[in-house]
């Protein structure tokens, strides 16, 4: 006889496996124990995964009711997020490599060798194409590696702690991206997270004093870092901090510096602006101590102080009040770190245990969101001055909260003091909370189950990324330690591992993953401790519940109080073929578990039917549940895909300037009598670039922008003359608003001398795409035309779409 | 202006936990500090005689923790000598040297800045996993950057690296005139840069005006 606890947990557990879905915090929270595992537990898990093979491997008929069609689309969104995460992990990359090499080439640095390596990474970035191994011998043994890998995590783990800083981070691409890859898929989820513990503890057995745990760089951190990239890290730091930190950088001037020197320094700056002069009683440079003692200075930090306790609360409550929307696996991580700390330091105060949890969660993912938010997309653009330090401050407020702050090193921070003071019992409360959810590792062994029962387990991966893994497993293998002998086998067989291939031959694969060792399971039941009368029920009921949500709802068998006998001769008398081998197993099982005496007919076979009951009230809820998890998982892919757009344009910009110097380098040498094509002129109204973002301030008076127009022309590739026009002007006419004659505009360090009255435009300039370029790469995103104020990275997008000439502008 | 002390602004680099804030505040401070006290961003003044001469030092302490890296660039821009500090009982902290050394050179467009290298916990002789041949020999790669072991902890060595670090940043003054490229001037009374001069490069038309 089913014990009931095991019925019970069923209709919980299985939503998770309905939505194909990894809902860590109404499963592993709610059933998660963290004892040693008992026999109940073990078995509520069997039935369970018993009941989720069941209704996985079901194809006679296809459910199309509400759930299933949102259900269907939270599965393509999670698809669509984790694909495109990898490629913008990627892309990302190749953005961040070129970066570097382009501000060499813009200042004339580099030499030619160099530029075509630098252009051989441009092909690095276009789509790959599909492709098969060399044979299918390899295509087993290495399906039959990457199956062990995934499904053994001490092996990769063995191997972060093996491979060079240099190594890790493509090792862990594949890792993170790949062969865990399924972002929402509770089993490659959990599977990440045992190799995370493995390496996490074997940390903590080197490092001696707890003062420097967590501390160094390592791949532990590094770890971190990639883990953040996935979605469920970037969907938390978006409910949790992008409209707060949207609504900061709008206050472009809002200033809350309290560091006492700084505020005399801008003071004296400003007297001295005002005035002409300096007071003599007012010295240009002091001391801290003599900064802080200042009246003036004081009166100016006063009202600071308040705003920045204010702010960083207001950080600090969206924080605590979206504990539940913190990604199961960071929470995991922290209780992971709240055990290894006790464990090891058995005598450590809690508040020590806190400071290494906020150590990881504070200072490794919350606050680096907080302090460079446009490396997290939480925003568009570099925040200015201002916006910046406050951001900082508030991060280093709420790392205070979670460390012991020694004010010692910036005395000015004492001030702040009362927020720690005030919130010190609140974070603790939070940090212990964090910890509280629970372990995997049993429904981990079911998952395992199941997707050994499946057989079409496929890992979409590139043959580079395979040949990479292989040739670091080949070059640490004798150090990865016990239990080792399978591995062996495999990479003996396979041999020595391929080089990288270059790039135009590199290709996506689908590798199907299968284990030579452990044969698939046909029966699930049979690898499972349960017993017959389990697996009919549990059959029974999945089979009930399919059959109401495929027959139609105007039909009298789905009316209530179930009649669950009716509703299986119902379909037994379908035209559907499938609905009709239903129907009959449906007959057959109530017929088998009568005999067996779980169920009688004397009460219209009420256990089963209060279950099939329960469970599609549950599964009702569910679709709300859904529905609102895809909306959220809407967004996340929107920014991601938005965030990609950048990547692509960025390197699309970079393509573009270098295949421009190496023409130009090659044009020197050939003849000069090709002759440049010209581009344009092509028109903009004011309120076009506006709409577009490309003027990001307008000095215009409102009522004259319609008559502003803007020109551009390439006459040659990199070349660029934007003129603004007024409409209606005649050349002897002043400007809109200037004062006739010689004006000089700043451009940055530049110089634009403007001159009225010419008929080619009131103001035209010369625009060179290394300077846009040069000044994207010193953040300074204003092009300033005194009128107008352009937005370089919108620029140089714009005429990247309008002036593509064919490989160069 | 003639007398008007000289202000250095000094960045403190390298992997986190190596000591980095605990040899600031030694030098700054004369205090050791021992708490769990990772960084994200200090700054400290300090006013010190070099070779009779006073200096201000505004010093930036930074993060080590790798995921605050974005933040580098903008603190090599202002920064015009830096402290490249590892930990003696870990290797993988020296490796982590070069790649910033890199990425200064290349935003100050400079062949060489004033730099020093740090192995500080030079105490933790039993924990030592680097040795000092590694540091030198990574000194003579980049032309022989001065390279000292410290100890924050026992104060050692901690005055030292600091006042090098000025006598190169003073060296590097008095080297460049105005308006040269370089770094360690004296701030221009706007506390700006001076321009960056555009000499030296080929082909490059600023923005102008047609007339
Ligand atoms: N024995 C010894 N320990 C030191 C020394 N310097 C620092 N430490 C210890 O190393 C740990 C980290 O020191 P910090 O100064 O905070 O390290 P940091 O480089 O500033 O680290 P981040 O701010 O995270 O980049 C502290 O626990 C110190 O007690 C030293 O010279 N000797
Ligand atoms: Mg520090």
């Amino acid at each position: 006889m089913l014990a009931p606890s095991a019925r019970n947990s069923t209709s919980s557990t299985s939503s998770s496996f309905a939505t194909s879905s990894f809902t860590p915090v109404t499963r592993q929270n709610t059933i998660g124990s963290d004892g040693p595992r008992s026999v109940r537990a073990s078995k509520r898990y069997s039935v369970t995964a018993l009941y989720l093979s069941m209704s996985a491997h079901d194809k006679d008929i296809e459910i199309e009711d509400e759930l299933a069609k949102v259900q269907k689309t939270l599965r393509d969104l999670k698809a669509k997020i984790s694909s495109q995460s990898k490629k913008n992990f990627v892309l990302e990359k190749d953005v961040r490599y070129l970066d570097s090499r382009i501000a060499l080439l813009i200042q004339n640095r580099m030499a030619l060798e160099e530029q075509n390596e630098v252009a051989s990474h441009f092909d690095e970035s276009s789509e790959l194409q599909e492709g098969t191994f060399p044979n299918d011998q390899k295509t087993q043994q290495y399906g039959n590696l990457f199956f062990l890998l995934q499904s053994e995590p001490r092996h990769i783990a063995s191997l972060c702690r093996l491979v060079s800083m240099s190594e890790i981070d493509s090792l862990l691409q594949t890792v993170m991206f790949t062969i865990y890859g399924n972002q929402y898929e509770s089993r490659e989820e959990h599977l990440l997270l045992t190799m995370f513990q493995s390496v996490l503890s074997a940390q903590f057995d080197t490092t001696p004093e707890y003062s420097s745990l967590l501390r160094a760089n390592t791949p532990v951190s590094r770890m971190m870092t990639t883990y953040t990239r996935r979605g469920p890290g970037q969907s938390y730091l978006k409910v949790v901090l992008a409209k707060q930190i949207n609504n900061l950088i709008e206050l472009k001037e809002l200033n809350l510096e309290i560091n006492p020197l700084k505020v005399y320094e801008r003071m004296v700056k400003n007297v001295e602006e005002d005035t002409g002069t300096l007071p003599a009683n007012m010295p240009r440079s002091v001391s801290a101590e003599e900064a802080a003692a200042n009246p003036q200075v004081q009166a100016i930090i006063e009202p600071r102080l308040t705003m920045l306790m204010e702010l960083a609360n207001t950080f600090l409550a969206t924080i605590i009040d979206n504990i539940n929307e913190t990604p199961y696996g960071i929470r995991w991580i922290c209780k992971q770190i709240r055990s290894l700390t006790r464990r090891k330091y058995p005598d450590a105060k809690d508040q020590v245990v806190c400071t290494l949890i906020g150590g990881f969660f504070f200072l490794r993912f919350l606050n680096p969101a907080i302090v460079t938010p446009r490396s997290y997309m939480l925003i568009d653009n570099v925040p200015s001055e201002h916006p910046r330090r406050t951001l900082t401050l508030i991060a280093k407020m709420l790392q205070n909260l979670a460390n012991k702050p020694s004010y010692s090193k910036e005395p000015y921070m004492a001030k702040l003091s009362p927020f720690v003071s005030n919130n010190k019992v609140r974070i603790n409360k939070f940090l212990n909370d964090l910890c509280e959810v629970g372990d995997f590792y049993e429904s981990l062994e079911m998952d395992n189950y199941v997707a050994l029962s499946k057989k079409d387990l496929e890992l979409n991966i590139t043959l580079n990324e395979v040949y990479a893994t292989h040739s670091l497993l080949e070059k640490h293998y004798k150090e990865l330690g016990r239990d080792t002998e399978h591995l062996s086998i495999i990479l003996e067989e396979l041999g020595s591992a391929p080089p990288q291939l270059p790039r135009k031959e590199n290709r996506a694969i689908n590798l199907p993953l299968f284990s030579r060792w452990e044969s698939a399971i046909d029966d699930i039941s049979a690898a499972l401790d349960i017993t017959q009368e389990d697996v009919y029920f549990m059959e029974a009921k999945s089979i009930f519940v399919q059959l109401l949500r495929t027959l139609p709802p105007m039909s009298p068998a789905v009316r209530r109080p179930l009649n669950l006998r009716k509703i299986a001769d119902t379909a037994a008398t379908m035209k559907d073929m499938g609905m009709f081998r239903k129907g009959m197993r449906g007959l057959e099982l109530l017929n088998q578990l009568k005999d067996l005496g779980v169920i009688t007919d004397l009460d219209n076979y009420q256990i089963l039917q209060e279950e099939v009951e329960q469970e599609l009230v549950h599964l009702g809820s569910l679709k709300e549940k859904v529905m609102e998890e895809s909306k959220k998982l809407d967004e996340v892919y929107k920014t991601i895909r938005d965030h990609n757009a950048y990547l692509v344009s960025q390197l699309e910009t970079y393509k573009s300037y270098l295949h421009n110097v190496r023409s130009q380098s090659e044009g020197k040498q050939r003849s000069k009598q090709q002759k440049q094509h010209v581009l344009g002129p092509y028109k903009f109204t004011h309120q076009q670039l506006e709409k577009e973002g490309v003027i990001q301030k307008s000095n215009v008076p409102d009522n004259r922008r319609a008559n502003i127009f803007f020109t551009i022309t390439s006459p040659s590739p990199g070349t660029f003359v934007i003129s603004l026009h007024y409409k209606g002007l005649h050349p002897q006419d002043p400007g809109p608003d200037i004062t006739p004659g010689c004006l000089t505009i700043k451009v940055h360090k530049l110089t634009v001398v403007t001159l009225p009255g010419r008929n080619r435009g009131l103001l035209e300039l010369d625009l060179k795409l290394d300077d846009l370029l040069e000044m994207q790469q010193n953040n300074h995103d204003e092009l300033d035309l005194e009128y107008v104020q352009f937005n370089v990275p919108k620029v140089l997008a714009l005429l990247n779409k309008r002036f593509a000439r064919k490989k160069n502008w | 202006m003639q007398h008007r002390r000289r202000e250095y602004n000094i960045v403190i680099l390298g992997a986190g936990g190596v000591g980095k804030s605990c040899l600031t505040a030694q030098f700054v401070h004369n205090e050791w500090i021992e708490s769990y006290d990772p960084t994200i961003e200090d700054s400290y003044r300090k006013v010190i005689d070099v070779d009779g001469r006073s200096c201000i030092l505004e010093i930036l302490d930074t993060a080590g923790t790798e995921q605050f890296t974005a933040m580098r660039e903008i603190y090599m821009k202002t920064g015009q000598g830096f402290l490249l500090v590892y930990s003696i009982t870990s290797l993988n902290t020296l490796t982590e040297l070069s790649d910033l050394r890199d990425q200064i050179l290349r935003i100050k467009e400079a062949e060489s800045v004033p730099i020093v290298i740090v192995g500080n916990k030079s105490d933790l002789e039993e924990d030592r996993a680097v040795h000092s041949n590694r540091a030198i020999h990574l000194s003579e790669k980049w032309g022989r950057v001065p390279f000292y072991e410290t100890s924050a902890r026992k104060r050692q060595n901690v005055d030292e690296v600091f006042l090098d670090l000025c006598r190169q940043m003073m060296r590097a003054d008095a080297n460049s005139g105005w308006g040269s490229d370089g770094y360690g001037k004296e701030k221009p009374p706007g506390g700006k840069k001076p321009p960056k001069t555009s000499g030296g490069r080929q082909g490059r038309s600023r923005f102008c005006v047609i007339l």
